[in-house]
């Protein structure tokens, strides 16, 4: 059974008398283990998405469902437990990361809210978490401002990990980084998936999508017009834009 | 400085006022030059100092409490570091045209398209009404514009990032500068955007030989574009090389920065990341400041007074005392 999956999700956004189909009728599905990406030009429906599965966004039709059941059940979206089991990174961490906190002291709040532990014990389990993502005890103690946009998205996956979640969905984590911060987190990923974790990878940035996922949906105007393996969607691209996608990258063998 | 040069830097050196009696060293030093036609990739990780360059050379760092504090910067034969206000008013837009960094900052959100190209088209001529529509159409034409007659009674905000992005780049070009600096002018933007906006730079620098300074994290992009790449790392230039070389580098920086490449890796595969964090501004070790995140460090990367930047072979230059042991 698929960890998470979306069955003919749509979002209508209602924008001075028109609607914007911002999803439209998409499936999806996460198998345990897996790195998914979703890879796309701006205003595809990326984010809309993903935040469907991050239960942010109610859909205007269609449902997503975790292990086999729906994650609304009424009102309520991701109820008791399930609250946790999903967490979600942005592509700007100051959202995310409250500036006027210590680093170490936004995670511990976060590890107490999420575990039933002890204000020590919670900063014990937030500094592990904040060396496991490359952020030595000097800078935990900085505020926000106080370190590079790499390090402040390691800070927000740290924080997103204190609820010990089983799937993480990054929206263009390592678009606002530059390229050696970017290899620092994708390294962080692969560890993460090593211990258990599920990851739905949003991205405008094929060469990450392609480093990092096992398999791939291509979105356009809100639909998947493509998907399968990574290997197979990069070596043999069916869909005309698709190709055309691929072959911008910078340096791309047929330029 | 070679004949051919169209802009020499020379141990450039930028100060920031923090306080009254405080000054803190953000660019320390900066030595390349830019040839004539020439496009070159300025790379080096965020907090390096690449957009206080890009400023000095439009004389706009007092807008960030920053100034010169010493080296040579010279432009086309004109000392830029005694320009007088007067004098930027002949150099900035006229001969260097700018692109500043961030798409979201963009054109003004106030003016119209047609207004911000005016104002371009201007600077301190006087020119007829007739004249500068005229000239507008033609610059949105250049950068590929779509109905530009529409365009123009636009606002920014009718427009995408793409488009956007053009607009700088129609006011950067408008008066035919000599030098275009663009400051990460695709960061953010979708690949196949990114993709159209390189093709017109690469199409400006040949039918008008404009040189450009061209700003970026993307390693695969740089040397899709650039001739030559310089790399600065906190503050200094650590070394220059054309894109043709790169592989060959001889600073354990610049090939720290090429191995993190995920396009060059199997996918999964172990990436290779640079220790650590850069350096602090204010906080810089004496000796050399990438030491500490350097597998190849000795004793005397450190107790140096001074890593001077040399010339290793014909157009490279690089900052690291022990680059004939570097790539063996
Ligand atoms: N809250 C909203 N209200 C109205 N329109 C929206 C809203 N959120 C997104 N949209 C629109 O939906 C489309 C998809 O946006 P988004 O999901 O952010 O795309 P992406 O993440 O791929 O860039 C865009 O046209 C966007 O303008
Ligand atoms: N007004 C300022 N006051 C203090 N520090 C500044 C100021 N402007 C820039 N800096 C610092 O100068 C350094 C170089 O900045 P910048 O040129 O923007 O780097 P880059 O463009 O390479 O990312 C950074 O560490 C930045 O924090
Ligand atoms: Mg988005
Ligand atoms: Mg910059």
């Amino acid at each position: 059974m698929n960890l998470l999956e979306g069955q003919d999700v749509t979002v209508h956004f209602n924008v001075h008398g028109g609607v914007i189909k911002a999803v439209d009728l998409v499936n999806f599905a996460l198998p345990q283990g897996q790195i998914v990406g979703i890879v796309g030009e701006s205003g595809s429906g990326k984010s809309t998405f993903a935040r469907v599965l991050a239960g942010i966004q109610i859909p205007t039709s269609g449902s997503v469902s975790y292990l086999g059941k729906p994650i609304q059940d009424g009102k309520i979206t991701y109820k008791g437990d399930l609250r946790q089991a999903v967490q979600m990174v942005f592509q700007d961490p100051y959202g995310s990361l409250n500036p006027r906190m210590r680093i170490i002291k936004a995670v511990a709040e976060a590890v107490r809210q999420h575990q039933n532990v002890e204000k020590a014990e919670a900063k014990e389990i937030a500094q592990k978490l904040l060396e496991s993502m490359g952020i030595s005890a000097l800078d935990s103690r900085k505020y926000p401002s106080a370190l590079s946009g790499g390090q402040r998205q390691r800070a927000s996956v740290a924080r997103a990990l204190s609820a010990q979640p089983k799937i993480l969905i990054a929206d263009e984590p390592t678009s606002a980084i530059d390229q050696s911060a970017q290899a620092q987190l994708l390294g962080l990923f692969n560890e993460l998936i090593k211990n258990g974790l599920s990851i739905v990878l949003v991205s405008h940035d094929l060469g990450v999508i392609r480093y990092l996922s096992d398999y791939v949906y291509v979105m356009k105007d809100g639909k998947f017009v493509e998907e399968g393996k990574t290997e197979e969607i990069f070596n043999n691209p069916k869909e005309e834009y698709t190709k055309k996608l691929i072959s911008s990258i910078p340096g791309h063998k047929s330029h | 400085m070679t004949s051919n040069s169209l802009v020499s830097i020379n141990e450039l050196k930028i100060d920031v006022r923090i306080t009254k009696s405080l000054r803190l060293k953000i660019v320390d030093s900066a030595t390349f030059d830019v040839e004539r036609g020439q496009i070159l990739g300025l790379i080096g990780e965020s907090g390096s100092g690449k957009t206080m360059l890009c400023r000095s050379l439009v004389g706009t760092l007092g807008r960030r409490g920053a100034y010169i504090a010493g080296g040579d910067l010279v432009f086309d034969g004109i000392d830029l570091i005694t320009a007088k206000p007067s004098d930027w008013r002949d150099i900035r837009g006229k001969r260097i045209g700018y692109v500043p960094q961030s798409a979201l900052a963009g054109p003004n959100p106030v003016m119209t398209i047609g207004a911000q190209l005016a104002e371009a088209i201007e600077q301190s001529e006087n020119h007829d009404k007739d004249y500068i529509r005229k000239r507008s159409l033609e610059l949105l034409e250049i950068v590929q514009i779509r109905r530009p007659e529409i365009v123009l009674k636009q606002y920014p905000y009718d427009l995408s990032g793409g488009m956007k992005q053009r607009v700088m780049i129609a006011c950067a070009i408008a008066q035919q500068p000599s030098l275009i600096v663009a400051d990460e002018p695709t960061t953010g933007l979708d690949v196949t955007v990114q993709a159209e906006i390189m093709d017109l730079l690469k199409r400006i620098r040949s039918e008008f030989s404009t040189s450009i300074i061209l700003v970026s994290h993307d390693l695969p992009l740089i040397n899709d574009v650039c001739d030559d790449i310089v790399v600065m790392h906190a503050g200094a230039t650590v070394e220059k090389v054309s894109s043709a070389q790169v592989s060959h580098s001889l600073h354990p920086y610049t090939r720290a920065l090429y191995s993190s490449r995920i396009d060059l890796v199997e996918p999964k595969g172990q990436l290779v990341t640079i220790k650590g964090q850069p350096p602090t501004v204010g906080q810089w070790p004496s000796g050399c400041r990438f030491a500490d995140r350097c597998d190849f460090v000795v004793d005397s990367c450190r107790s140096a007074s001074t890593v001077p930047l040399v010339s290793v072979a014909q157009d490279h230059m690089t900052a690291c005392l022990r680059f004939d042991q570097i790539g063996k």
